[in-house]
């Protein structure tokens, strides 16, 4: 029992009323947040570390990771509703819950987001909690190779999210690695494509991107469809996901949930690749693939369970190694060295009660946001009921001010008009925007750690294959390449004679 | 300028959203307070915005927002922090410069910028110092080149016999990282390759999965794995030994001549009348002094180097000089940027 006193410790810690009241304050900033475009935890957390300076480190952390996965809840409902995903995590959530919020089920699909937001953050505290150190090594074993074969696997998936013609998806994918290697080049200091503007020196922005092309080229499309047909208010009906809904989810939310645990750990793009991995899966696992992109609940549990359980796991390489994942970890870094605490691999032993504290309070904080996001579902949804003449000058505004407040940047203003043009344009000429907004984001990804991978080879590809993960990596790569080969021979044999789980078995697989 | 200035904050207040409306109204208020010539005497006229060329959370973005706290009471006006991230900082930087020089509008500036990166990238996206009126310097943070414990390599002379060739992490091109060891590597005629990374901590997380042979990065972020043993500290590249890490000797005492330490200053732009300069240092000296300032230094081991500012347009101005002639001595291109 040596190893669960502590556990049970820091529950004593979390449920100390200021702690306690700590984490309800930080998810529900985390929620408002989530729900604003533009403005994101990492920022937030910034904004708001000098508040914790009088607090215990313990409570200062509950409440700052209270904001960081808050946040995550709160950003599937613009995504759902308003076609505006916040983070390159929730771009697939897109998919299936604005087609579903079209169809009057917008309840249904917040109700499962959220629940399966719970589900893949409490999978994520569990393996937190019995798994931190034994896992947190699995993160060390992922160098640029392993992440060049990351990516070159995420990129062909992005080919099999998408409906309509795979064509016009590849002509989109490829826009998007065009437009991921604008900005200076990471190892020489060239300028590239830039212009000589020094607002394009870093590249472009995932928001900026994302919100024109989702949200206002949505919302220019619309704008002409009601010229030629008068369309309703989105009927607002069943806020509580069915009985049914739930338990055709409930395989997509326990896959998402522990792919979102193993990807979450890796620096880096864990959480967008771990959404869009799952989405992929229950895409090809799926009876009826078609269904994806036009409702189902599937395609926002599995993302959603997926991005949440990552969220959570990316606190591992923080906590154990010393070592933060993402932007909003870095923060974190920030705040406990601030609180004179020292993340690193002697945490666990040497301050016990924070390690604890912290990861016990993420229980507390995701059944608080259940119990308070199952019932806003009803008071977001209304959102849809407002006539679309003033709901859509209204969005534009708060996507404007949302991408102005996060680089305090006019010229990312600019750009969501400039990308709201042409996702207008692609949606009008039927091409799907989903591939071009995925393949940018896995673009510069898959660039850099390709130039890396081969400067710490010395030039010689063949240690791609060599290298353990990477190798096995690039042979699932080949399975899903190929797999649609396979799939109509198999489909040839099963007119002689029925090879149903041969044909099974090989799905299982990827 | 001014009158179109604040129509258009006006403007824009009006459409937006209530708390957001406040917020620029306000600000632009205090704008046309300050007309019609800036008047020195009425400095501070408001709020005074610090603009931070990074995002929230790293550490030049830690500095300001310390010294902000810490320097708001004195100056006796909120001092709210703005970040602007573009360009290793280049893009704030610029805009700074090109504000009114009324003291209202004041920027961080790394030497990096100024020293290093003009080496690495083209003309059109560097800016000089001679552009501003550096207030005071504020900070030195040091980097230091680190191996992997288990690699056994704790000294330079572990380096030199190994006679292999060393694959090294940089924090980005055009960085005191890659300025750094890259001119240790070739002085000391090492073979090593060049690998950039994203910043400290992906090159960090690099060197502990073995990834990359060495790597340099700035103190604070590799204290914990310092302290934990799983990283050994080779050499810092300060000029005089870092006191949080006395027992590493300096590159220049190992016997190469690589002084690179990444400065901080706080500046205005050009012109700013000499009274408003004069009010601005003696508030942030205040905030040198305070308790909380300290601290913070401490805990994120900054040394400070509270420089005159005039001291450190000079001292800026000849390390730029210094790397310029170092890399042309002995062959070393950042870049093929510029």
């Amino acid at each position: 029992m040596d190893f669960l006193a502590p556990v049970i410790n820091g529950f004593g810690v979390v449920l100390e009323p200021m702690n306690l009241l700590y984490c309800l304050i930080g998810v529900v900033i985390g929620m408002l947040i989530g729900v604003l475009p533009g403005l994101g935890p990492a920022a937030t957390i910034a904004i708001l570390l000098p508040l914790t300076y009088g607090v215990e480190p313990v409570t200062a952390i509950i409440m700052l990771s209270g904001i960081f996965y808050g946040a995550q809840y709160g950003g599937t409902i613009t995504s759902v509703l308003l076609r505006l995903p916040g983070e390159a995590s929730s771009v697939v959530t897109v998919f299936d819950g604005f087609a579903l919020a079209r169809q009057g089920r917008a309840g249904t699909a917040l109700g499962i987001a959220a629940i399966g937001s719970f589900f893949g953050g409490t999978v994520a505290i569990i393996g937190l909690t019995l798994l931190a150190p034994i896992v947190a090594g699995f993160a060390l074993d992922f160098g640029p190779p392993e992440y060049t074969a990351l990516a070159m696997l995420g990129i062909l998936l992005v080919a099999t999210v998408s409906n309509g013609s795979k064509l016009k998806s590849i002509i989109a994918a490829s826009l998007g690695l065009l437009l991921a290697t604008v900005g200076r080049d990471t190892f020489t200091g060239e300028a590239r494509f830039t212009f000589d503007n020094l607002s394009l020196a870093d590249g472009l922005d995932f928001v900026p991107i994302a919100m024109g092309i989702f949200g206002l080229g949505e919302i220019l499309y619309n704008l002409e469809e009601r010229h030629n047909k008068v369309q309703a208010p989105a009927k607002v009906a069943n806020v509580w996901p069915s009985r049914k809904d739930l338990k055709e989810s409930s395989g997509a939310i326990g896959r998402g949930s522990l792919l979102g645990f193993f990807l979450g750990i890796l620096p880096g793009g864990g959480a967008t690749i771990a959404s869009l991995a799952a989405y992929a899966m229950e895409k090809k696992r799926a009876k009826n693939p078609e269904r994806f992109g036009r409702g189902a609940v599937e395609g926002v549990a599995a993302p959603e369970s997926a991005n949440n359980a990552a969220a959570t796991s990316s606190f591992i390489p923080l906590l154990t190694l010393g070592i933060p994942a993402n932007a909003t970890m870095a923060i974190i870094f920030g705040a406990l060295l601030i609180q004179g605490v020292t993340p690193g691999p002697q945490l666990v032993q040497n301050d016990p009660e924070l390690f604890w504290g912290v990861v016990n309070s993420m229980y507390i904080g995701n059944i608080l946001l259940l119990i308070m996001s199952i019932p806003l579902v009803g008071v977001f949804v209304k959102i849809l009921r407002v006539r679309a003449a003033i709901l859509a000058p209204i969005t534009v505004l708060i996507t404007l001010i949302g991408v102005y407040t996060i680089n305090n940047s006019i010229f990312d203003i600019w750009l969501v008009i400039v990308f709201g043009l042409l996702g207008y344009l692609m949606k009008k000429f039927g091409f799907e925007p989903g591939p071009l907004v995925l393949a940018f984001v896995l673009g510069s990804l898959l660039e850099e750690n390709l130039r890396r991978s081969l400067l710490v080879f010395g030039g010689d590809a063949a240690g791609f294959v060599t290298r353990p993960i990477s190798g096995i990596l690039l042979l699932v790569f080949v399975v899903v390449m190929l797999l649609p080969l396979l799939q109509k021979a198999f489909r040839k044999v099963r007119t002689t004679a029925p090879a149903v789980e041969a044909r099974h078995h090989e799905k299982e697989k990827v | 300028m001014i009158k179109t200035t604040f129509t258009r904050r006006s403007i824009l207040a009006t459409g937006s959203g209530l708390a957001l409306a406040l917020a620029l109204t306000a600000c632009g208020g205090n704008v046309a307070g300050t007309s019609p010539a800036a008047d020195a005497s009425k400095f501070p006229a408001g709020p005074v915005t610090l603009t931070i060329g990074a995002d929230p959370g790293g550490s030049t973005d830690l500095i300001g927002r310390a010294l902000a706290e810490n320097a708001s009471g004195p100056l006796g006006a909120p001092i709210p922090v703005v970040n602007k991230p573009g360009a290793n900082g280049a893009l704030a930087t610029k805009e700074v410069g090109a504000a009114k020089a009324d003291g209202q509008t004041l920027v961080i500036l790394n030497a990096s910028l100024f020293a290093i990166t003009p080496l690495a990238v083209s003309a059109g996206e560097t800016v000089k110092i001679e552009d501003y009126e550096v207030i005071t310097g504020i900070s030195q943070d040091d980097y230091v080149l680190v191996s992997n414990a288990s690699s056994g390599m704790k000294t330079m002379d572990d380096l030199t016999k190994a006679g292999k060739k060393f694959n090294f992490a940089t924090t980005g091109v055009g960085t005191g990282s890659q300025l750094a060891q890259a001119l240790l590597f070739k002085q000391a005629k090492i073979d090593g390759t060049d690998v950039p990374f994203d910043g400290g901590s992906p090159a960090m997380t690099a060197l502990l999965g073995n990834q990359v042979d060495l790597a340099t990065i700035q103190l604070a972020e590799a204290m914990p794995q310092i302290k934990a043993g799983k990283l050994n500290p080779i050499v810092v590249f300060s000029k005089e030994r870092n006191q949080y890490l006395p027992d590493t000797p300096t590159a220049v005492e190992a016997g190469y001549d690589v002084p690179v330490s990444q400065f901080r200053a706080v500046a205005a732009p050009k012109g700013t009348p000499e009274a408003v300069v004069t009010k601005l240092r003696e508030s942030f000296k205040k905030a040198f002094e305070s308790e909380p300032y300290k601290a913070f230094n401490k805990q994120n081991l900054f040394t400070p180097a509270e420089i005159d500012g005039d001291q450190v347009a000079k001292d800026w101005s000849a390390n730029a000089a210094k790397y310029k002639e170092l890399t042309t001595k002995y062959g070393v291109d950042l870049g093929s940027g510029k």
